[in-house]
């Protein structure tokens, strides 16, 4: 008889073989039993690092308090194994406290306590300045109640009765027309107001940790772990449902994260100058020679849950099963090292893990973007500044309500009410584990009779990152009983594609400069973007990445007189092929993602008291988003088992980054003609009206997006 | 202009006096000892020198030592000279070769080398480009013959104020002649080799957890006007960094030794400018490893074996016995005014052309750092080193006086052809490995 085995019995059957490997290794690291005919004991090292994050205040203002208090066990293996086979294995566990210890900010009791915490904008005359907001549920559709009044402030008919006076013909007493838009059969968008008193809490304002409301859209996002709270919870790709002992200890999880390595490796010699390579298991394969980037070294996907993207690529690669072969055919008459290598990833798809909406780190604030858009597809909420009075519509209204024409705002968008299955995200499609889902990719690495080192690449993988496409067969707001037809919609699948990449690298040195060059491109055919310009709201585009990178190790008198600093700067370039922005009657429309842009970044980095001492400096610059960070750091090994960590990051942008990072959001898409309709619009398609939320965080970066997460961090690493 | 062509009229008759090297001279250079070891009154095997009596063994001593015996860093025990005989087949290439090398035009070039000593002849003080020869002697020497390995290998930083020890690194080192190979198959060269690298040295540590798993490479060009290449691959990047050249005069690992500093002098023979000084007969610790009384068996080896223990103020000194030996002067000055130091003079062993004693100064011309390899003699270290005629390096100090620091080395070094294939020294096995 077979026993379903349950996520949870998987949890701990992880944990226990983790606790049992963490345990046996700290008792007999000298002296393990042998594996396999081989003589050599085990090499076990086991550490304990205690890494603690404080962050200060958000956009909000208020001040988010402890952001990390994560306990990590790291046990390292190598044992030689019998006929010249080698095994290394790497097992981690984790624990972070911050969800317990501070609950409201990250964990059960996170987000707002009732829907009145969530005010909702609606601009009722953008050029007059009229601003009013209304809480959860508020938005136009909503059934009564204190919630619809978004406009009563300034004389105009109420929000409820506004909708109901342009859509529903339901006219107020003593109008002498109805209405003549056809099709609303209901008083308001359908099931938009249905909201239980309950549905309010633990939500926050998309995007609130790092810009304030600015006149676009608003969406609330449930930032509580997904035990305490399911709604928008989806397998994003290996994150994104994730409960609160998941997300606490989070490689403990059916992938058996806690495996960070397992792999074993052997050199046969094939003739007197070539050796066959192998290394097959769950591992890391790195390609390139950048720091920071990601140009070449994507084969193994990303977690940047961990630390956004300031963790050492080393720990945050989510290792994956790759079966590694290298011919290493040695030296030539013309070239003095050749090797052919192919990587074979056959692992189940793992996606980037940007973070889950409600932990402390969520690149680009995507995460929230995802279970928001979920959410929003499975249970409805309320968005903000959406629904538009066109001047027609404005017209009918004012004849409805008998009010003289012209008396209400032509620049007037309301929150808005959507019931389930009408805007967000209906579906992820992971793709599957098959041969044909499989990675392969080849590379061959020289260095010429000159010393130059290069490399020539080439990878078929499943994008890291998900690609949202729109559908067009979600329900109708605006008519109870129609779907599809439509175009432009923001109702999305999320889907991994196929990208193929080639690109190289090289490095080289110079004795006039004293320093080293590192070089690395690539060129990639599948990545999809966000493009508000085509019916689907995404496009392929080819992509050019290089980088450029000098190290220059530098003797600063006042620093050391026997030790160099490290200096090491980078620029980073982006080019996307076929890139696409127009400029429409309300603004820039298109791909968010700009077509070029430049990263920089510097690191300093000294080393006193015999290297036990090492304070550095990183800084980057997002020439395009105007953000900036920089990080300063001090390591202090106390000794060869003790290093404490001290460190802050901080960053900033110039005054006008919002401006450059607010982006069509097709508000104005008209999928729903005419009720959608702005005026002059003819048929489906964006005409530029921008808002910071949801396009803004690909213009921001993944700094300008975390530029209110500034932290100071202490770290603790104990070897035994 | 008459000074000008006067000198370079000297320096090709110098040059021109390699020609005239006798089988004699490789006799000579090769058994220094033959008509006996070097005396100096009152010292003899078993004496203690310390700061009470150094004045009165003043000669048997460089200026670095000395000073340190005379601050009482350090008592040094003499024990009887002894023959270090170099491997057989780099004698013979010697003799083979007798007379084909010559200095190019420029410091740095050198004509018609094969393989074993190019200059075995009696350097001169007469002659301006003395020092260089010598240099060359240096590169192509027979430190650890065609291919040598040291594992483990032991440094530690070491506070020479407190004795305290700051980080101990466990490491793991590798040489390979790829060209002017004497014993070693395949002989002259381990071919393709399109880059024309002399020698390859390569380096992985193994603790602590830190630094784990970061990995050395250079390789050295025959061309020897041709920068080295250097890598390092870094554990906790899992990259392999390009070194730039600044970095070989940087304090590697945070340690008190440059990567120039390996093995008494790492670099090129034209990055320096060298000048001859004359012989000097100095106490050197060069021994018997397996008759030392003070090895340590604080790191456990399974077949027994012990390393050299350290002594001495901060226990930064090899607590081994030395003896009197002759030595060449040789005097290195950096071309690049940039250079942390502003010379090193290398005490170089007049029968194995290695530094048992290496002194270098700061940019100020102050003594600066205080350099002691010990060498023993193969036959009384591991068994499988017996017989192969390569004085081992044994152990290292390198003694920073400026910042009472310094960094100690010992050595397990093994003789063994197996242990240094080709493979391990190209670029690729770091970035295949862990």
């Amino acid at each position: 008889m077979y026993k379903q085995v349950t996520k949870r019995e998987w949890r701990l059957k992880a944990l226990a073989i983790a606790l049992a490997a963490i345990g046996s290794g700290a008792a007999h690291a000298d002296n393990l039993p042998a594996l396999g005919d081989g003589d050599d004991p085990w090499r076990v090292d086991v550490i304990y690092e205690n890494g603690t994050h404080y962050r200060g205040k958000d956009k909000t203002g208020h001040e988010v308090g402890l952001s990390k208090f994560r306990n990590t066990i790291q046990v390292e293996l190598d044992k030689k194994l019998a006929n010249d086979w080698g095994f290394h294995g790497v097992l981690r566990g984790t624990f972070d406290g911050v969800y317990r210890l501070n609950d409201d900010e990250f964990g059960k009791k996170a987000g707002s306590k009732s829907g009145a915490d969530l005010q909702f904008q609606n601009t009722i005359s953008k050029s007059g300045g009229m601003v009013t907001t209304v809480p959860w549920g508020g938005g136009l559709g909503a059934n009564g109640g204190p919630w619809n009044q978004a406009t009563a402030a300034f004389g105009y008919p109420g929000g409820n009765d506004l909708l109901n006076a342009i859509y529903a013909g339901n006219v107020i007493a003593g109008s002498p027309l109805p209405l003549p838009l056809p099709g609303a059969a209901n008083t308001g968008f359908v099931n938009g107001n249905t909201y239980s008193a309950e549905s309010g809490v633990g939500l926050r304002m998309l995007g609130d940790r790092w810009h304030g409301p600015d006149g676009g859209i608003q969406m609330a996002v449930p930032v509580r772990p997904c035990d305490t709270d399911r709604r928008g919870c989806r397998d994003f790709g290996g994150y994104g449902d994730k409960n609160l002992s998941e997300l606490e200890a989070p490689e403990f999880n059916d992938r058996l994260d806690f495996i960070r390595e397992a792999y074993v490796k052997k050199t046969f010699n094939l003739t007197d100058e070539t050796n066959l390579f192998l290394k097959l298991g769950k591992q890391q394969v790195v390609w390139g020679r950048t720091d920071l980037f990601r140009v070449l070294d994507v084969i193994n996907p990303v977690d940047y849950s961990r630390n956004n993207i300031y963790d050492e690529l080393q720990d945050i690669r989510i290792p994956m099963w790759i079966a590694q072969t290298e011919f290493r055919f040695g030296s030539s008459e013309l070239m003095q090292d050749r090797n052919l290598s192919i990587v074979w990833n056959f692992d189940k798809f793992r996606a980037n893990n940007l973070g889950q909406c409600g932990t402390p780190n969520v690149m680009l604030d995507a995460g929230c973007f995802f279970r928001g858009m979920a959410n929003l597809w499975d249970n409805g909420g309320t968005v903000a500044n959406f629904a538009h009075l066109s001047d027609g519509a404005a017209s009918l209204a004012e004849l409805g309500m008998g009010i003289p024409n012209g008396s209400l705002p032509r620049d007037m968008w309301l929150a808005t009410n959507f019931g389930p299955g009408q805007i967000g995200i209906r579906k992820v499609h992971l793709p599957e584990w098959s041969l044909a889902n499989s990675q392969l990719g080849v590379k061959f690495e020289g260095v010429t009779q000159g010393g130059l080192n290069f490399s020539l690449n080439a990878l078929t993988y499943r994008s890291q990152l998900p690609s949202l496409h729109a559908f067009n067969n979600a329900q109708n707001p605006f008519v109870a009983s129609q779907t599809g037809g439509s175009s432009h919609l923001i109702a999305f699948d999320m889907y991994f594609p196929r990208v193929n990449l080639i690109g190289g690298s090289m490095d080289f040195q110079s004795e006039t400069l004293g320093a080293a060059f590192r070089l690395e491109g690539a060129l990639t055919k599948g990545e999809e973007f966000v493009n508000t310009a085509r019916p689907k709201l995404y496009s392929s585009n080819k992509v050019w990445r290089s980088v450029i990178g000098v190290d220059r190790p530098t003797f600063i008198p006042f620093i050391s007189e026997s030790r160099t600093t490290l200096i090491s700067a980078q620029l980073f370039y982006q080019h996307i092929f076929d890139h696409e922005e127009y400029r429409g009657p309300l603004g820039k429309y298109g791909m968010p993602d700009w077509q070029d842009n430049f990263i920089g970044t510097l690191l300093i980095k000294a080393f006193l008291m015999n290297d036990r001492v090492s304070p550095q400096l990183v800084t980057a610059y997002d020439f395009k988003a105007h953000a900036w960070v920089a990080s300063p750091q001090v390591e202090w090994s106390l000794s060869d088992s003790l290093k404490l960590t001290f460190g802050a990051n901080v960053k900033g942008k110039r005054d006008d980054a919002e401006d450059r990072w607010a982006f069509n959001d097709c508000r104005d898409c008209n999928p729903y003609a005419p009720y959608t309709q702005y005026d002059g619009q003819t048929g489906a398609g964006p005409l530029g009206l921008s808002g910071l939320e949801p396009l803004g965080r690909f213009r921001a970066g993944p700094i300008g997006s975390a530029w209110k997460e500034n932290e100071i961090y202490f770290y603790l690493r104990y070897k035994f | 202009m008459k000074l000008k062509c006067i000198a370079l009229a000297v320096s090709l008759l110098a040059a021109g006096a390699s020609f005239a090297a006798t089988d004699a001279d490789v006799d000579n250079s090769f058994q220094p000892y033959k008509k006996g070891f070097p005396t100096v009154a009152g010292l003899s095997a078993g004496t203690t020198i310390n700061k009470s009596n150094v004045e009165q063994f003043k000669d048997a001593f460089d200026p670095g030592l000395y000073e340190m015996v005379k601050d009482g860093w350090v008592d040094i025990n003499v024990a009887a000279s002894t023959d270090f005989p170099q491997p057989k087949a780099y004698i013979e290439a010697t003799r083979k070769n007798l007379g084909k090398v010559k200095l190019g035009a420029n410091n740095g070039d050198l004509e018609g080398y094969a393989a074993g000593r190019p200059f075995p002849e009696e350097p001169d003080l007469k002659d301006p480009r003395a020092g260089e020869k010598l240099a060359w002697n240096f590169k192509y020497g027979a430190n650890y013959g065609d291919s040598g390995a040291i594992y483990p290998f032991y440094w530690r930083y070491r506070n020479a104020a407190t004795g305290q020890i700051e980080r101990t690194i466990k490491f793991e080192f590798h040489f390979l002649n790829l060209m002017h190979r004497v014993e070693q198959a395949p002989i002259p060269e381990i071919t393709p080799n399109p880059s024309k690298i002399y020698r390859g040295t390569y380096a992985k540590v193994y603790e602590p957890a830190e630094l784990k798993n970061t990995q050395l490479l250079i390789q050295r060009f025959d061309d020897d006007q041709k920068l080295d290449d250097a890598y390092l691959y870094l554990g906790f990047q899992r990259r392999v960094r390009r070194l730039a050249t600044g970095q070989t005069t940087d304090a590697f690992l945070g340690s008190d030794m440059m990567i120039e500093d390996f093995e008494g002098y790492n670099g090129r023979v034209s990055d320096m400018k060298w000048a001859y000084k004359g012989v000097k007969n100095i106490l050197v610790p060069f021994f018997n490893h397996n008759e030392q009384m003070h090895l340590t068996d604080e790191y456990k080896e399974s077949d027994g074996y012990k390393f050299v223990d350290f002594h001495g103020r901060g226990n930064c000194m090899p607590n081994v016995t030395y003896q009197l030996r002759k030595a060449y002067v040789l005097e290195a000055t950096p071309v690049n005014p940039n250079h942390p130091m502003s010379k090193k003079v290398m005490y170089l062993d007049s029968q194995t052309m290695y530094p048992g004693r290496v002194v270098i100064y700061d940019r100020k011309g102050a003594l600066w750092k205080n350099f002691t390899i010990g060498k023993s003699h193969p036959d009384h270290h591991l068994p499988g080193n017996k017989g192969s005629n390569v004085s081992l390096d044994d152990s290292f100090s390198q003694v920073d006086m400026q910042a009472m620091h310094c960094t100690t080395g010992q050595f397990k070094t093994h003789i063994d052809a197996k242990l240094n294939p080709p493979g391990l020294f190209q670029v690729q096995n770091m970035r295949g490995g862990d």
